[in-house]
């Protein structure tokens, strides 16, 4: 069994499976099957096709590269918007015909054959807008029906003039320039076509202009209930489609100099693939530039490849009719299940070994049940919802926090009275009063906060350093838990979990992992620092006697350490309470020099068993309902004190939980012990047999104000 | 039988395969899914707003004789008034764990771990140890067929009525029902490889009805000899024990505990369930209960959280009290429910007196009575 053990800790400690659920919540893994195709792709036909690497075949590349990807893009905007335009290709082949005309026939100058060309592209697109945009016509039918009209056209035309371009030659530097020059041995078009990509990915993903696309791609009514203007917005996406579209075909007319009777025909069919292999969703609302050039590298290195090696035309457009129907497959069960995988593997368990807790009933256990707790005055009941900790200051006020984003102050002495100090919006938790008598509170979701006694709500920090190999963003704020101020004004607080949010933290218990820590902001610097990584539910936090060190609780490891920022033994770490009973919440000063700790919950032999067998909470994670899952008893309420040599001197117990279920914080403050629980609905106040009557927690770490 | 073809499905390559597959797409396999409570099952609060006649810690075996209402609680068999006041009819040697009377007035006793004793009655002081073969240390559950025939259901063949739990978490099915004959004839074998039966009721035809908890359902026998059973009702969202004919027709049914996901999940989880098994409390188990909240050592669930003080009555709980109505075939008609915030859990045993419905919260020791005119009027 020992052995056993040991094998589930090494393969918990070196196969670290919760970076699976950090990966798959990125935005960004949407590009990873498009991203590994690509790769596959490029070594598969590179190694198997002569000179595909070579200067000349990657310059013609790039030529098609830029043609073809002016086109995806566009699509790839009106796919994003939740649209569809099929007639790209004929739109393509309508601008090839144009700008052959002009420049061959009409010898215009080739600026405005550019103009002509693009601007009759931007009609083609805005009779699509219009149509779809403003009279909300079908996407697929309409574009489908211009396809025909402006495919008709270009037919009708190109007869017309077909002899006229061929006999027309013209003798412009320019011209050729755009269909043969390079910069620096890169064409002149892929350039183009590479800066606009650039420019659409910032649009697209940092522009208000892209992120309105988005959203009404996304979901058209929240959009419009959003205010955005959604006929417009659609309306411009098929005018950008087309425009890019004509320019392609103006880049390719310069290219070839000539047109044919099949140009841009089943163009369409090519951009679609692309759009789609890239892994732009067709539903809309979710695609990028990036997955639209990585979708149209794939589809004209395919393309070509297959002709390199003989595939006739009609083999190659049902290899890629193929693949169009697999990426959409691919696209339909991705979209589908990537949440469900996530909620699946995010909770990543690992193992965690406690040996056998004390037992509460032996003889002489410094943790003996009595209901000392049961009997205690009560304040704010029903008032308040979830007062993590509360304060008091020098004038008996008491404070807390509630989960509806308010700190609440009690008027003292007899706490009857009470209204809202401050509204600051996430749930207060952790709170200390600073020199001056700022009150500073941890904000669950949001950081470090301070309140002035003016009520003046300041932001002090909400983010720390990034660390080097986090995948999840490790430099926000997400469940600032408990925090102490140094006597030099430094404030060390808890960061619970960086893997879950203020409401799940209960969650993290099925994990056990290191995922918490203790961070330092120094105001004098206005700079935040991390102190202690990798804590297992990094949560209470209270000065030592000494100012040099503090003592720190970590709940699922059921243990109490000290840590010194300071003097000689700066940077040790020493264990003050292992294998306690319960699981620490925050930690507070006693007015006899000791420490008071809560217990937020306590041990159970089925949990502890189950810390040890990770797989076994992995499955429960996956297949129970989490309301169903196992969880650490926090329906009974326990109190300890204990001095710095990890001493219980006292433990202070409401069993069953009829007034305090789950005590979080307490504080001691003129001989009597005030109780909060984070899911409670009221403070406790519990007389202290034989404390100072006289004792006050600010004026005794503070001082007296002169 | 219908072990032997669940058997034959799970075995083999294919049933290998097919269950690696299932545990990574996290399929439901077991038909372990706990079906939920509605329509006749919908939720109620009518336990814990009946009349309560009691409290008697333990209180089990409640049953209707000629003489009155008798109850067990230990090793001792009590007599009930309507008032609450009880007296000590006898004291026997082991745990009573279950009661049936005869027309004439004969009790037989289940004693846990040893047998069936008769009380008055012709055969008084008659003792079976061993029926077909078999000791008869688990009687979970008996009837009278006349006052020569008894029916018992011996719940498992090697642990007594007491360790129930464990029953069910270490999978027992070596539960069977036995015709027994008191003058003397043979004791014939109903029904064998049972998964805890413990509960029986005869119907109106002569059917024997049998409560098999670990499986959920209640089962159909033939009366006389070792037949096919036939499922009566399946997919129960909770562990069925004692059944009542009702005098107007049909039945009471009580279901002594819930059925929990996480339970059939541990179920599923074998190594979790051996080291549970050896080094933890039963009272401490991932398991269904008679009664709970009694420690803070008990295992918790999310959803049994208190919140703002208040523990919600749609917990998840293991422990609840239940008793369902049920028609001449067994499908239920009406329920009546305590639920995981109510104090009448654990219910055991049911018995039709002084125009009454007794109800013996074991769990929570506590007798209550339904009138019951009431429930024909709600019907």
């Amino acid at each position: 069994m020992a052995q056993n053990d040991t094998l589930v800790r090494l393969r918990y400690r070196f196969l670290p499976d919760h970076l699976i659920g950090e990966l798959l919540s990125k935005r960004w893994i949407d590009n990873a099957i498009p991203f590994i195709a690509l790769v596959a792709v490029i070594a598969a036909f590179g190694s198997i096709t002569p000179d595909f690497f070579a200067l000349s075949n990657l310059s013609d590349l790039g030529r098609q590269v830029a043609e073809f990807g002016l086109v995806v893009l566009g699509l790839a905007i009106v796919v994003v918007s939740g649209g569809i335009d099929l007639s790209v290709g004929a739109v393509f082949s309508l601008a090839v015909l144009f700008a052959l005309l002009g420049v061959n026939v009409l010898a215009w100058s080739i600026p405005l054959v550019l103009v002509v060309t693009l601007a009759l592209g931007a009609l083609c697109g805005a009779l699509n807008g219009v149509l779809i945009g403003y009279l909300r016509l079908r996407a697929f039918l309409t574009t489908l029906v211009t396809l025909i009209i402006f495919r008709s056209i270009y037919e009708i035309a190109f007869l017309h003039f077909s002899t006229a371009l061929v006999s027309g030659s013209v003798d412009s530097d320019l011209w050729d320039y755009l269909g043969e020059g390079s910069v620096f041995g890169i064409p002149f078009s892929l350039l183009l076509a590479v800066v606009i990509a650039l420019i659409w990915h910032m649009v697209l993903s940092r522009m208000r202009p892209g992120w309105r696309l988005t959203a009404v791609g996304g979901a058209r009514r929240s959009a419009y209930n959003a205010g955005i203007n959604v006929r417009r917005t659609v309306f411009f996406a098929y005018v950008w489609s087309s425009g890019l579209a004509a320019l392609a075909g103006f880049l390719f007319a310069a290219r070839l100099g000539s047109t044919g009777s099949d140009t841009g025909i089943g163009l369409e069919v090519s951009a679609l693939t692309a759009v789609v292999l890239g892994g732009n969703s067709l539903g809309g609302g979710r695609g990028s530039v990036s997955k639209a050039v990585m979708g149209a590298l794939l589809v004209l290195i395919l393309t070509n490849s297959l002709i390199n090696f003989g595939v006739t035309g009609p083999v190659t457009s049902m290899i890629l009719g193929c693949v169009l129907i697999g990426a959409v497959f691919v696209d339909m069960r991705w979209l589908k299940n990537r949440e469900k995988l996530l909620s699946k593997v995010y909770v990543s368990p690992t193992y965690l070994s406690l040996p056998p807790f004390p037992r509460t009933s032996d003889p002489g256990s410094p943790y003996a049940l009595n209901d000392k707790l049961r009997t205690v005055d009560i304040i704010g009941l029903g008032l308040i919802e979830g007062p993590e900790d509360v304060i008091l200051d020098r004038d008996d006020n008491l404070y807390c926090g509630t989960r509806q984003g308010d700190i609440v102050r009690f008027f003292g002495p007899d706490h009857t009275r009470h209204e809202i100090f401050a509204h600051i919006g996430g749930h207060p938790l952790g709170m200390a009063f600073d020199r001056a008598g700022n009150l500073l509170v941890c904000i669950g979701g949001m950081g470090l906060y301070q309140v002035s006694p003016d009520r003046q709500v300041t932001k002090l920090t909400d983010e720390t350093n990034r660390s080097l190999f986090s995948i999840v963003d490790d430099s926000r704020l997400r469940l600032a838990d408990d925090l102490d101020v140094a006597p030099d004004g430094r404030i060390y607080f808890s960061e619970a979990t960086i893997r879950y949010e203020q409401e799940d933290w209960a969650t993290d218990s099925v994990e056990c992992r290191g995922n918490g820590r203790v961070i330092c902001y120094d105001p004098r610097t206005g700079t935040t620092r991390t102190e202690i990584h990798d804590l297992v539910f990094a949560n209470g936090v209270v000065l030592a006697s000494d100012g040099q060190s503090f003592l720190f609780a970590e709940a699922w490891t059921c243990r109490i350490s000290r840590y010194w920022f300071d003097g000689p033994r700066k940077g040790e770490r020493a264990a003050v309470l292992t294998n306690l009973p319960g699981y620490p919440a925050n930690i507070n000063r006693s007015s006899d020099g000791n420490y008071w700790a809560a217990l937020l919950g306590m041990r159970t032999p089925a949990l502890d068993l189950a810390q040890s067998m990770p797989g076994f909470r992995r499955r429960m994670a996956r297949r129970v309902a989490p309301d169903l899952w196992l969880y650490p008893n926090i329906n009974t309420g326990c109190v300890i004190r204990f001095n710095e040599n990890g001493e219980i001197l006292e433990t202070l117990w409401d069993l069953g939980g009829v007034n305090h279920p789950m005590i979080t914080s307490m504080r001691e403050h003129k001989g009597y012990l005030y109780l909060g629980g984070i899911s409670n609905n009221r403070i406790g106040r519990y007389k202290i047999p034989g404390a100072d009557p006289n004792w006050c927690a600010v004026d005794s770490y503070w001082g007296k104000p002169a | 039988m219908v072990r032997g073809r669940q058997l034959l499905g799970e075995a083999g390559m294919i049933g290998a395969f097919r269950r690696a597959y299932a545990s990574f797409r996290g399929f439901d396999t077991a038909g372990s899914a706990v079906p939920a409570m509605d329509g006749p099952l919908t939720p109620n609060t009518r336990l814990d707003e009946a009349r309560v006649i009691g409290q008697f810690a333990g209180i089990d075996n409640l049953v209707a004789t000629p003489g009155g209402l008798v109850g067990s609680q230990g090793s001792d068999i009590l007599a009930l008034s309507d008032t609450g006041a009880a007296r000590i009819l006898r004291s026997l040697e082991a745990p009573v764990s279950c009661l049936a009377a005869s027309a004439d007035g004969t009790l037989a006793v289940g004693l846990d771990g040893k047998g069936v004793v008769l009380i008055g009655g012709r055969h008084d002081g008659q003792r079976v140890t061993e029926a077909a073969g078999q000791a008869l240390i688990c009687p979970t559950s008996a009837a009278f067929v006349d006052a020569d025939t008894l029916i018992v259901t011996n719940g498992s063949a090697s642990l007594p009525a007491a360790a129930w739990k464990r029953d069910l978490m270490t999978e027992g099915a070596s539960g069977s029902v036995f015709r027994l004959s008191l003058t003397g004839g043979k004791a014939v074998r109903l029904a064998f490889g049972l998964a805890y039966p413990s509960g029986i009721a005869l119907s109106a035809e002569g059917d024997i009805f049998v409560a098999e908890a670990w499986r959920h359902r209640v089962l159909c026998l033939p009366a006389t000899s070792a037949g096919l059973p036939t499922v009566l009702l399946g997919q129960l969202p909770a562990y069925p024990g004692r059944m009542l004919r009702r005098a107007e027709g049909g039945f009471w049914l009580a279901l002594f505990a819930p059925r929990n996901q996480l339970v059939e999940f541990v179920l599923r989880e074998d190594a979790y369930r051996r080291r549970m098994i050896e080094t933890i409390d039963p009272d401490l188990w991932i398991a269904p209960a008679l009664t709970s909240g009694v420690t803070f050592l008990e295992p918790i669930q999310g959803g049994a959280r208190k919140k703002l003080n208040q523990l919600k009555p749609w917990s998840p709980s293991w422990s609840y009290g239940l008793v369902l109505r049920c028609d001449d075939r067994m499908r239920p008609v009406e329920s009546y429910h305590s639920r995981a915030d109510g104090h009448v859990h654990g219910v055991t045993s049911l018995a039709e007196w002084d125009g009454q419905l007794m109800i013996g919260a074991k769990g929570s020791g506590v007798v209550v009575g339904l009138t019951i005119g009431r429930a024909r009027q709600a019907a």
